[in-house]
């Protein structure tokens, strides 16, 4: 039965092959440590080469199906008695996200393991987890499937941010690992309520079956606590204690990784579950609450800090508050601007941490250091001032939308949230300027120059900053479109269950 | 003053969760997946024990990214742990002849009741999590009576790699034969037979050989970091 395979059709335009990018990164994983006993060489080549095959798997199924969503069944078994992959254009842009944000900050011979063999090997292997876990965030149609990712991503993670041989980093992953369990137990209590109340795990027809079940005290309660267990990671108000310590103690590719990619997962499931089965005013409500809490803490923390990692940690905090409050107004004008600063957020931040591997420290040490590397005190100068928010920059418009969203929302509470938001932003502007301002010193003590990898990572994605800016139009238009989709319930419950067909009560 | 606030806050929590039971139909829970699985598994799947079943077939992704968990575990701990080599590492003394003649006596009936478990996993309650964590504890029985012995890492680090390798690519080729990945296989046999259920028996396999493979090297890992006296 063997010979008749035909390995083409893995490449196929074949649904049933969008769980590649999620497995194969798996089966490089697997295979790492036992490979780099045999070829070094070929073992350090390995992840990047399995993360181009899945990135060019995405795409290929993304241009030729992502038309209009759709959903697979895993293991031949209809939904909801088994798991499925949902495929729209939020999915399939996080799906394409992971793979190349990988690759841009793959955590190579910088980020401590050195060349020493089998920590290079266990680097790349927990690298490699971390994107399989991610993909499968961004795919998944299945509560406990997510949780499951989730999971495999925070573990992933805590080897990642332990590879800094460094007492203080030890110390930041022992926080991290007591508030992510702290988390996982609420998304656990939360999950076991959701099944008490449909008997499903299916996110569709818990959309389906949400009306009757969870629009009461009890559906409430289910919510705030995945928010707050998934919040650990999107470093939602207050279980972001872990942060600062991690982003600053960790190498900085996978502080990168996590604040740019992990993070936005983490939101992506959030905002999932609030849209397909809690969309009631409370559940926002805390959100927009947690999400200024966020902001302001954030920010001012940020003002602050006195060294450049912790800095880029306390202001992402800061950031994905305000993604928060974007995503609390709800709508497709609250989702298109929580999409646009969610992604905003990711280019930025990611880009800044490829920054911070040279620009490791304290801001004082860095005065002068625009000088010896400009390309990277010019770039660094775009992206604070697109995070400001300085006309026509895409932050500009990201936050105006929030803004409009705010004022258009009206009543004291969301006209105090604005307000509070201008604040948060003058505060981000002072911090972001005295740091520009600083590189740019006259002073002669030269910094070290960054590597080429990760200037030019920083560089691409100016670059794709500085695209968006000259093609804000179109990237609107194509927001729109997915925020459109993003918000449409009724469309994921009959993409997954096409007439209804498969439910029965 | 830290400890109160984090009393009064375990305290909260706990009161809310009791809260949140009270609401709640625990013992009647709506069997919408469940009933159905009960009524329709024995003919989609064919394995006799239902548990397996959904580990392995309805729900078998889930089963690996649950094998993926542990893989990061012990690659995590691997990282923390694997940095001394075990050369410069001073070992316990033995545990004396009395625990040895034991554990050796105890480590082939510990690996045959693994194998046992993890072979039977579709007909009766075990499978390959529970039939792993056995093999490790031969393992575990063995360096902890005589901590000079020695595990190879380069051994376990094969039989982790090539076990996980194995289920992956069981899915494959299904998504190649069946077009779904981790389809079950093979045909389902009779059911209640040690030959039955398609490559449920395989998939058992794999995850028994990957978790005690994965345990036994956190385990060898734990004996070669063991600390020297300060």
């Amino acid at each position: 039965m063997i010979p008749d395979l035909q390995l083409s059709t893995l490449w196929a335009a074949s649904p049933a092959n969008l769980v590649l990018p999620v497995v194969l990164p798996l089966l490089a994983a697997f295979l790492m440590q036992p490979l780099a006993r045999v070829a070094v060489p070929l073992a350090r080549l390995l992840g990047p080469l399995v993360l181009l095959l899945s990135a060019a798997i995405t795409l290929n199924l993304w241009l030729q199906l992502g038309a209009t969503p759709f959903s697979l069944t895993i293991g031949g078994f209809a939904s909801p008695l088994g798991i499925l992959f949902h495929a729209d254009g939020v999915a399939f842009l996080f799906a394409l996200a992971v793979p190349v944000f990988a690759l841009l900050f793959w955590p190579g011979t910088a980020s401590g393991g050195g060349d020493d063999r089998d920590q290079g090997a266990r680097r790349d292997a927990l690298t490699l987890l971390l994107v399989a876990a991610t993909t499968g965030l961004a795919l998944s149609g299945d509560l406990f499937n997510l949780y499951v990712f989730y999971e495999l991503a925070a573990v992933a993670s805590f080897g990642l941010v332990a590879l800094s041989d460094t007492g203080r980093a030890q110390i930041a992953t022992f926080r991290y690992l007591m508030v992510s369990a702290f988390g996982s137990v609420l998304i656990l209590v939360g999950i076991a309520i959701v099944y008490l109340q449909t008997g499903t795990l299916s996110l569709a027809q818990i959309a389906l079956l949400a009306p009757e079940t969870l629009h009461n005290p009890i559906g409430l309660a289910a919510f705030a606590l995945m928010l707050i267990g998934f919040g650990v990671k999107a470093e939602l108000f207050p279980v972001n204690t872990w942060v600062p310590e991690v982003y600053a103690g960790a190498p900085a590719r996978v502080a990168a990784l996590l604040a740019g990619l992990v993070s936005k997962l983490a939101v992506l499931i959030i905002i999932r579950l609030l849209v397909l089965a809690f969309p009631q005013p409370e559940m926002a409500q805390i959100m927009l609450v947690l999400g200024l809490l966020g902001i302001l803490t954030g920010e001012l923390a940020a003002w602050r800090a006195k060294d450049f990692p912790r800095m880029l940690a306390f202001s992402s905090i800061g950031q994905l508050g305000l993604i928060f409050i974007a995503f609390s107004l709800g709508g497709e004008l609250g989702l298109l601007a929580g999409l646009a600063l969610a992604l905003h957020h990711l280019v930025i931040k990611s880009a800044l941490f490829g920054l911070a591997v040279r620009w490791r420290g304290s801001i004082e040490a860095l005065a002068g250091a625009a000088r010896s590397s400009p390309l990277a005190g010019a770039l660094f100068v775009l992206f604070a001032l697109s995070l400001v928010g300085i006309p026509p920059l895409p932050g500009f418009w990201a936050k105006l939308l929030v803004l409009i969203g705010l004022a258009e929302t009206g009543g004291a509470l969301a006209l105090t949230v604005l307000l509070l938001i201008l604040l948060a932003t003058a505060v981000e502007a002072s911090y972001l300027f005295r740091i520009a301002i600083r590189l740019y010193q006259d002073v002669p003590t030269p910094v070290a120059p960054h590597g080429r990898r990760d200037l030019g990572a920083a560089a691409l994605l100016g670059c794709v900053l500085l695209a968006a800016t000259l093609g804000m139009q179109p990237v609107a238009d194509r927001l729109g479109d997915l925020a459109e989709q993003l918000n449409d319930r009724t469309r994921y419950i009959e993409t997954v269950f096409p007439l209804h067909l498969a439910v029965k009560d | 003053m830290r400890n109160l606030a984090s009393l009064v806050f375990a305290g909260g929590l706990v009161f809310l969760l009791l809260a949140l039971g009270a609401q709640l139909a625990l013992g009647t829970p709506p069997m919408r997946v469940g009933s159905e699985i009960l009524a329709v598994a024995p003919q989609e799947v064919g394995a006799a024990n239902i548990v397996t079943a959904v580990l392995l077939g309805y729900r078998g992704f889930d089963t690996l990214g649950e094998l993926a968990i542990l893989f990061a575990a012990a690659t995590a701990a691997g990282v923390v742990l694997g940095r001394r080599r075990a050369a410069d590492v001073r070992r316990d003394p033995p545990g004396g002849e009395v625990l040895r003649t034991g554990a050796d006596l105890l480590f082939p009936l510990l690996l045959v009741v693994g194998f046992y478990v993890i072979a039977h996993g579709h007909l009766t309650p075990g499978g390959g999590f529970q039939g792993g964590v056995i093999l490790a504890a031969a393992f575990f029985t063995a360096i902890l009576a005589q901590p000079a012995r020695h595990l190879s890492h380069a051994l376990i680090a094969w039989i982790e790699g090539l076990a996980g390798a194995a289920f992956i690519l069981i899915g494959l080729w299904a998504l190649l034969e069946d077009g779904h990945f981790l389809a079950p296989l093979l045909g389902q046999g009779v059911m209640g037979e040690l030959i039955s259920a398609g490559t449920l028996p395989f998939l058992s396999l794999a995850i028994g050989l990957k978790v005690g493979a994965e345990l036994a090297g956190i385990m060898a890992h734990l004996s070669d970091a063991e600390a020297p006296d300060a």
